[in-house]
């Protein structure tokens, strides 16, 4: 321990306390922490307080103030656990039920899904080039990813351009059962951004897969730059799912 | 709130009734001076003539309109049907008695209010007519009421229960002297019971003083006699001495519930007669009010004990454990074992037959079952808890079980096990809960970085399953379909757990080994799946750390507990608890299943262990004994005994049928974390925080108990000191505290710890 004389007073007051309360052994970086923690919890409480002055419009904070400052922090930061009676009411009632008859036979006993954390937490994105062999395709517009998200009363709107994506994905894909939103591009700038029908490399096409649309089936909805009419004048090569991540809403 | 005799009685305010009456009672008690009757006696009120009658009318139109206001008619009627014959003071007295109990805690018992009622008549001659009876009956019925309006007004149960104002408060010194005085007077043979008075009357006199607000006596208070307490209470003086306003009591859950259980003493009749007589002579005697409110003297009759048996009974929270407590039928017997056919197999088998073991000519049968076809008085039905059935993968476990304790060592006290130590290095005091599967091949530990590792034991390395889409294409009708399964490239010797929040605190392996559980400091129990490693399940019940968790010996059951001071029973396809097991006062640190998994251990900081039965969450033991927080807890093999170990340094030997203390284990110097008997319960192996584990004859300790009448009725064993003859070996290690210890099914002793190079 250090000397007396060099450490400060409200450190010896924080040892003598530690002493008092019958802790004799710890580690000297405790002190620190004790203190800082001392003057953080005070200076936050003297803060409220001396808002609740001010709202009331006193013009010092007094021992009131700094009652219901503490009161309010209680309630927030240092909670208890309820109180015993309560306890062994809602145990009364908890423990009335008998105990539920086990189905035989099922698989891995787990609660139901909601209350589970089984299902996947992510989800799928990369961009495709889109090949220009589907340049035949003229009515499909492209699906944006912001509709995805209004997911429960999707249109499904669907010519199968999602074969392109087939080809490509390499992925086993299941296309039935999908759900996509269709937005027919009817803007310039939807147009701009179609790609160019330069078929060298495949890149990937924008490829979603929106798990909770379904149980286990991939959904890819895909954002199919189709329209062929506005290649020529695309900027060529222009990622488009820097757009996507704007309505990436979900 | 001043005892005044014409105390004011404002109608309106409701909850200012109530603790009116309460002061209104007492003033009745302590007003009696004159008379040399007993303060208690109910009838004191009438000597006042008029005024208390009108008094005792206010109460009862008081009483009357509390509950009314809290709709329950049935009572009103019935007290106002027994109230409109006449003014009679019983009544009125035996409902402030009632009421005052009222908020008493541990559920309401109505037992407990008789016996408070019964206490009080006990004292006065005049019985007490039917008139208490009735208002008893009203109580009781109304009682589930009551408690749910103690929930939606918290101010009125705490008013309940709240102090009243005793006496004159500098004089509480000279209470206290006074009958420190008294207990140093009377004969020895009767000092050691009344001694154990001091210390509930030191708290609950000082936690009046802070109640009502007069701090400077209250320190002079706690100064001078504080020094006078056990030893063993140290820890909560310390607690109690950083108390000193109101304020700080009312965040601190443990105290209150102190202030509102009472403190249980086992007194003999013979003393308790002296007691009572040397406080009635005197013409203050604050300490019977006292007493009659927050203790609760459980007389018996016969010797009065010696100090040092009630030492090793005494130093829980809530005093010891009443003995009605302790009476309930406890089936603790086994469960009966399925009959497994087992294949003969004979390059497995030993060349000699070990005795008790089925000829290898013929197929076995299951020799733990086949035993004994009638069924085991002490055991329970299979039925009464729904369990699991037994499924392939179960019944080929078994086998293998069967197989391994064939080849079981036979231990005992000139044959120990050897034990292999794992040490967890670089774990940075990090390591806060280890567990080993039942078959010792996995080795899960919790860690204060909240993460959970799992180690494969054995050569064998730790496999997930395949992916999805791998999967796929696998051959699903080839034999070894249950290897193609399994991921070969990720495949390692330990796998991590990520998910909780806070440092893990108590880790389970579910008996089938597909599952591990996992108790978190961040209120969480989450279940593990072994096959894939990932986290399954994350069960949100308590809101505050839970201390540990343990998987029933049969699957699908698991209970854990924790700060909260409950312990909750759940199943894995639940997402909420199917029994909460509460009453203890201060938190939960440590739950176990009785092998037969119809009962749960639950020790706790309050220094008591309690038994509850998983059918109805009854509690069903209460053993009182230990002198610190109880981390440890193990069930003997046949279900009969219990060992607990704290803080305090001592494995205390339980017999659970009678609910009785049979053995002390003394020697470890510092917590006690890991408690375990051997397969066959010859030997209970300990280890704790001085680094070493010891081994202890189990066997010895259980046979050396004589269990006469006396002793049965009342619980009072004398122990024999002899745990210098039970202690088998001990074992040090270099600076590597014992945090798990598991027993092999061939019983070697695994033990696991973490180095801690300071």
């Amino acid at each position: 321990m250090a000397s007396p004389k060099t450490v400060p007073k409200d450190a010896q007051v924080m040892m003598q306390i530690l002493k008092d309360m019958g802790i004799t052994e710890y580690d000297p970086r405790v002190i620190n922490q004790m203190l800082e923690f001392t003057y953080r919890y005070v200076t936050t409480i003297i803060e409220d307080a001396k808002i609740y002055s001010t709202h009331a419009k006193k013009s010092n904070v007094d021992a009131d103030d700094i009652r219901l400052a503490i009161q309010c922090r209680v309630d927030q930061s240092f909670t208890s656990p309820p109180p015993r009676d309560f306890l062994l009411d809602i145990a009364r009632q908890k423990n009335q039920t008998p105990l539920p008859l086990i189905k035989p036979y099922t698989g891995p006993r787990l609660p139901p899904d909601r209350y589970c954390l089984t299902a996947p937490n992510y989800r799928l994105k990369f961009l495709q080039k889109k090949v220009s062999s589907s340049v035949g395709r003229i009515t499909v517009p492209r699906l944006s990813v912001g509709a995805v998200s209004s997911r429960p009363s999707t249109p499904t709107l669907g010519t199968p351009s999602v074969q392109t994506v087939g080809t490509k994905v390499g992925t086993p894909v299941s296309l039935t059962g999908q759900r996509f939103t269709v937005q027919i591009p009817s803007s310039q700038t939807l147009t701009v951004r179609s790609k160019a029908p330069t078929p060298t490399t495949p890149t990937v096409q924008n490829v979603l897969i929106n798990p909770s649309l379904m149980g286990s089936k991939n959904i890819l909805i895909t954002t199919n730059m189709v329209s062929q009419n506005s290649s020529s004048d695309s900027t060529s090569l222009k990622r488009k799912h820097e757009d996507e991540d704007d309505y990436d809403a979900l | 709130m001043a005892a005044v005799q014409d105390g004011p009685m404002e109608l309106d305010a409701e909850k200012e009734a109530k603790p009116e009456i309460l002061s209104d009672g007492t003033s009745n008690l302590s007003g009696n001076t004159a008379s040399g009757t007993l303060s208690s006696s109910p009838l004191t009120a009438a000597p006042a003539g008029g005024a208390p009658k009108m008094e005792d009318q206010q109460t009862l139109i008081a009483v009357l309109q509390f509950l009314k206001r809290n709709k329950l008619s049935e009572s009103v009627e019935i007290l106002r049907r027994e109230a409109g014959l006449g003014e009679h003071q019983e009544g009125s007295q035996a409902t402030d008695g009632s009421g005052g109990g009222k908020g008493d805690g541990d559920g309401g018992d109505a037992n407990s209010l008789l016996s408070r009622v019964s206490i009080t008549s006990a004292a006065a001659p005049q019985s007490m007519p039917v008139k208490s009876d009735c208002i008893i009956n009203i109580f009781r019925c109304d009682l589930p009421f009551m408690f749910m309006l103690s929930e939606d007004q918290p101010d009125v149960s705490v008013v309940l229960s709240a102090y009243s104002q005793q006496g004159d408060p500098p004089l509480y010194q000279v209470y206290y002297s006074g009958l420190k005085n008294f207990i140093e007077s009377v004969l020895d043979c009767h000092r050691a019971e009344l001694s154990q008075l001091f210390y509930p009357l030191f708290v609950h006199m000082y936690l009046e003083l802070v109640y009502n607000n007069h701090e400077t006596e209250a320190k002079a208070f706690f100064d001078k006699f504080s020094g006078d307490q056990e030893c063993y209470y140290q820890d909560d003086l310390h607690i109690l001495c950083g108390l000193t306003k109101k304020e700080h009591l009312k965040g601190n859950e443990v105290l209150l519930d102190f202030r509102t259980s009472r403190f249980v003493l086992h007194i003999s009749r013979d003393s308790y007669q002296l007691l009572k007589r040397h406080l009635q002579e005197r013409h203050n005697n604050q300490i019977w009010n006292i007493i009659q409110e927050h203790l609760y003297i459980d007389i018996f009759d016969g010797m009065p004990r010696s100090k040092s048996q009630i030492d090793s009974m005494s130093g829980s929270l809530a005093g010891e454990a009443k003995r009605e407590v302790n009476k309930a039928k406890v089936f603790y017997g086994l469960l009966k074992e399925p009959e497994i056919e087992v294949p003969l197999d004979d390059e497995d088998d030993e060349a000699e037959n070990e005795e008790g073991k089925p000829k290898k000519k013929k197929t076995k049968k299951d020799s733990l079952g086949s035993k004994s076809k009638k069924q085991d008085p002490n055991a329970p039905q299979q039925n009464r808890i729904p369990l699991p059935e037994l499924k392939d993968s179960d019944k080929l476990d078994k086998i293998m079980y069967m197989k391994e304790s064939t080849k079981r060592i036979r231990l005992g006290p000139e044959n120990l096990p050897s034990i292999c130590f794992y040490t967890f290095l670089n774990a940075f005091q990090g390591l806060t809960a280890v567990d080993f599967t039942d078959d010792s091949s996995l080795l899960a530990g919790g860690f204060a970085d909240s993460t959970v590792r799992v180690w494969s034991v054995t050569p064998k390395k730790l496999r997930k399953v395949k992916s999805a889409g791998e999967l796929n294409v696998i051959e699903k009708e080839s034999d070894d379909v249950l290897e193609r399964i399994m991921d070969e490239k990720t495949a390692s010797e330990s796998k991590i757990l990520h998910g909780h929040s806070g440092p893990v605190y108590g880790v389970s392996f579910s008996p089938d080994r597909n599952y591990l559980l996992s108790s978190s400091e961040d209120g969480t129990v989450r279940l593990w799946s072994l096959q894939t490693f990932t986290c399954l399940v994350g069960y949100k019940g308590h809101n505050y750390p839970v201390w540990d968790t343990h998987f029933s010996p049969f699957g699908y059951y698991f209970v854990s507990g924790g700060h909260d001071r409950v312990a909750r029973l759940w199943a894995t396809d639940h997402y909420q608890p199917l029994r909460i097991f509460a009453g203890h006062l201060a938190d939960v640190t440590c739950t176990r299943f009785h092998p037969n998994s119809n009962y749960v251990a639950t020790g706790s900081t309050d220094r008591t262990v309690r038994l509850w039965d998983v059918l109805n969450a009854n509690c069903v033991r209460i053993l009182t004994g230990h002198k610190g927080p109880i981390h440890s807890l193990a069930f003997s093999p046949n279900g009969k005994f219990l060992a607990s170990g704290s803080t305090d340094g001592r494995v205390l030997l339980w017999d659970i049928g009678h609910g009785l203390m049979i053995g002390e284990l003394k020697g470890h110097t510092d917590t006690i974390y890991a408690l375990k008997f051997s397969r066959d319960g010859e030997i209970l192996a300990s280890g704790s925080m001085d680094n070493t584990v010891r081994l202890w004859d189990s066997m010895k300790a259980f046979d050396e108990v004589e269990t006469d009448d006396f002793t049965a009725t009342t619980g009072h064993i004398h122990l024999p000191d002899n745990s210098q003859e039970l202690l088998l070996g001990m074992y040090h290690s270099k600076s590597t505290p014992v945090t798990h210890l598991h027993f092999t099914r061939r019983n070697l002793l695994l033990a696991a710890g973490a180095y801690n190079s300071q």
